[in-house]
């Protein structure tokens, strides 16, 4: 069922949680909510669970207004980050709740639950543990007997509040590749909230990035990664370097390395800011015209990167090389090179604000 | 994982332990063996014909009977009491919160008396009652307005900080499941408090079978109607009936332990039905971690 979010707003007291947020969530999309703590990603989605409030606006499921339906009544499954399984009840009552509760006349009969219940448990591959409690499972195991017992109640829409960020980086990674297969069969739309960019990317269809309350930009994460719309989508998905520069053409023929922490500060009608990513600069070791010249400050090798940390006049710079690469150029402390861009956005320096690059400079 | 491994984590356990056990020989064991012991110059034919003599059955009713009420009632408004002081923010709900302590701290005669003044025929609350020909001071129903009065914080702060623990997720998940306010209450929150609820209210009902100061204010003490058993103990001894006070504090002793080891079964039960892991999963489990 597609989900419609028009002029929703919503304070916390002087604190903007939600300003003016529109939203077109397609029937069967599976959709990620980005952005750091406090931009208001978890609140858009307990407003469209129902468990929250908007002071202005409408939520539609499936073009019919649902505004004020009780959650109760918005068929919504709801996935919490520590899963608030019922600790009382077997893992088996925990997913039939929702059968359990419903009015007598819905209610299946009892062997209609039983297989019900257990079709769900097969489906995330743990029959096995329908008779132990919530306190005997891991944390991967009780996410999925969360996940199974919101989709007893067939909901439309599955929502997932940071479903796998109490679990550790193996399980998280299982569970979010289980996650996008479970989504393609179940036919359902799906949105799910997190602050872990590689999680949104490598899940989602379309990736909200959000931040301060607003919707920063809306695309699939192949867009949002390569071709960001605002320097907080470029500096939130992955690490970036900031250049305050005095461009000619597209080249930094003249680049000056941002001077101070705040930008777009002391800037003339032509400053603007130029975004690098890591692994757009390389390394020479000869210059060439429109390079620009750095000592080499660190090495790290990472796992399948190397990270080489350099200076350029008194500012840092962070590039990253493939091992193979490292390898010709062979980079040692102290030595001096020059740096080239393979790809450089430009955002005027204007449009930055200077708080939101210190929030998240890397 | 086992704890009672020989070599525990914790140092201590033979001093710590026996320091409980000389402790409590002192304070609890040594004094009911002497009871016990002085009832064993009495056959088994007397104490039985001690014990159910009309007076003391009577008694047995009054006190055992007044207590199982006033810890019912207990339980009941103090889950509410309990549910409304961690759940909502209001004015003056820290000064509501002390008030609760009270009947701990309060001498039971000065309770007894005051409920007795305010509960009797010319009180003020007792005139309305009487208004309606309810008598409630000097009968038994006085006795389980002066039991419930100090039973009350037992319940209360048993049950806070397990309410306390409740996540509101699960109220909330429970809600997105589609079960309504009441189902939510009936089988998500009152499953959880209740092994906590079975621990205040056995509290409130052990506290009220030995409660005697206030008591005696309020009663009345008519033999065979509203005398408890604790003054019937008393009486006796005021008459130099050693032997007889024995008998009956010893019976009464007996009943209060199977009772409440009864309630603490219950208890184990209720706490350890969601814990335990059948014998066969064990090894599984174990593997599994």
């Amino acid at each position: 069922m597609s989900i419609d979010i028009r002029n929703i707003s919503k304070r916390f007291g002087n604190f903007v949680a939600l300003d003016n947020i529109n939203l077109d969530i397609p029937t069967g999309e599976l959709v990620a909510l980005l952005g750091p703590s406090g931009c208001g990603k978890t609140t858009l989605l307990r407003i469209i669970a129902g468990m929250e409030s908007a002071d202005e606006g409408q939520v539609l499921f499936g073009g019919a207004e649902a505004t004020h339906l009780h959650a109760r009544e918005r068929q919504v499954g709801f996935v919490f980050q520590h899963y608030a399984l019922f600790r009382h009840m077997s893992v088996f009552e925990n997913v039939a709740f929702g059968l359990r509760v419903k009015p007598r006349k819905e209610r299946p009969s009892e062997s209609e639950i039983r297989k019900r219940v257990m079709e769900l448990l097969s489906l995330v591959q743990l029959d096995w543990l329908a008779d132990r409690y919530p306190s005997q499972l891991s944390g991967g195991q009780r996410q999925r007997i969360a996940l199974a017992r919101a989709l007893a109640v067939e909901p439309k829409v599955l929502l997932l509040d940071e479903p796998f960020g109490a679990l550790d980086t193996k399980v998280r990674k299982e569970l979010r590749r289980w996650l996008r297969r479970l989504h393609d069969e179940m036919h359902i739309s799906s949105v799910f909230v997190t602050h872990d960019q590689e999680e949104a990317l490598e899940v989602a269809d379309r990736v909200v990035v959000m931040n301060k309350g607003r919707i920063e930009q809306v695309g699939s994460p192949d867009q949002v990664y390569s071709n960001p719309a605002t320097p907080f989508v470029y500096q939130f998905l992955g690490n970036v370097n900031v250049f305050h520069s005095r461009l000619q053409g597209n080249l930094w023929a003249e680049v000056a390395r941002r001077e101070d922490g705040a930008g777009g500060e002391g800037g003339g009608a032509g400053d603007s800011l130029a975004f690098v990513r890591p692994h757009d600069i390389d390394i020479l070791r000869e210059p060439v015209p429109d390079a620009l010249g750095a000592e080499v400050r660190y090495v790290h090798p990472i796992g399948p990167v190397v990270r080489v940390e350099l200076a350029h006049q008194s500012e840092l710079v962070e590039v990253e090389l493939t091992r193979e690469r490292q390898e010709e150029l062979q980079l040692a402390q102290g030595q001096s090179v020059w740096l080239k861009p393979r790809q450089v956005r430009v955002f005027p320096a204007g449009t930055v604000a200077g708080e939101a690059l210190q929030d998240f400079s890397i | 994982m086992s704890r009672s491994s020989s070599h525990s984590v914790l140092p201590g356990f033979g001093l710590s332990l026996g320091y409980t056990l000389v402790y409590l020989s002192l304070l609890v064991l040594i004094p009911l063996a002497g009871l016990l012991a002085k009832s064993a110059s009495l056959t088994l034919a007397d104490i039985w014909a001690i014990a159910t003599g009309p007076r003391a059955l009577a008694s047995f009713r009054v006190t055992f009977g007044a207590s199982f009420i006033a810890a019912c009632l207990n339980g009941f408004f103090g889950l509410i009491v309990a549910w409304v002081l961690v759940r909502y923010d209001f004015w003056g709900k820290r000064f509501i919160d002390a008030l609760v302590d009270l009947p701990f701290a309060l001498p039971t005669a000065v309770a007894g008396i005051t409920l007795a003044t305010l509960y009797a025929e010319t009180g003020v609350i007792g005139e309305w009652f009487a208004k309606a020909g309810i008598k409630i001071a000097y009968t038994p129903l006085g006795i389980v307005v002066a039991l419930t009065f100090i039973g009350l914080p037992f319940v209360v702060r048993t049950l806070q900080p397990v309410l306390e623990d409740i996540e509101p997720e699960v109220e909330e998940a429970a809600a997105t499941l589609g079960a309504s306010r009441w189902q939510t209450f009936r089988r998500v929150l009152f499953p959880a408090v209740f092994p906590a609820l079975l621990t205040g209210f056995t509290l409130a009902f052990s506290r009220a079978i030995g409660e005697y100061g206030s008591v005696i204010f309020i009663a009345g003490n008519m033999p065979l109607i509203s005398e408890i058993t604790p003054l019937l103990i008393i009486s006796k001894l005021e008459q130099y009936d050693f032997v007889g006070a024995t008998a009956l504090a010893s019976v009464m002793l007996v009943i209060s332990f199977v009772m409440l080891l009864a309630i603490n079964l219950l208890q184990w039960w209720a706490s350890n039905r969601h814990r335990s892991v059948p014998v066969k999963d064990a090894a599984a489990l174990g593997g599994a971690q």
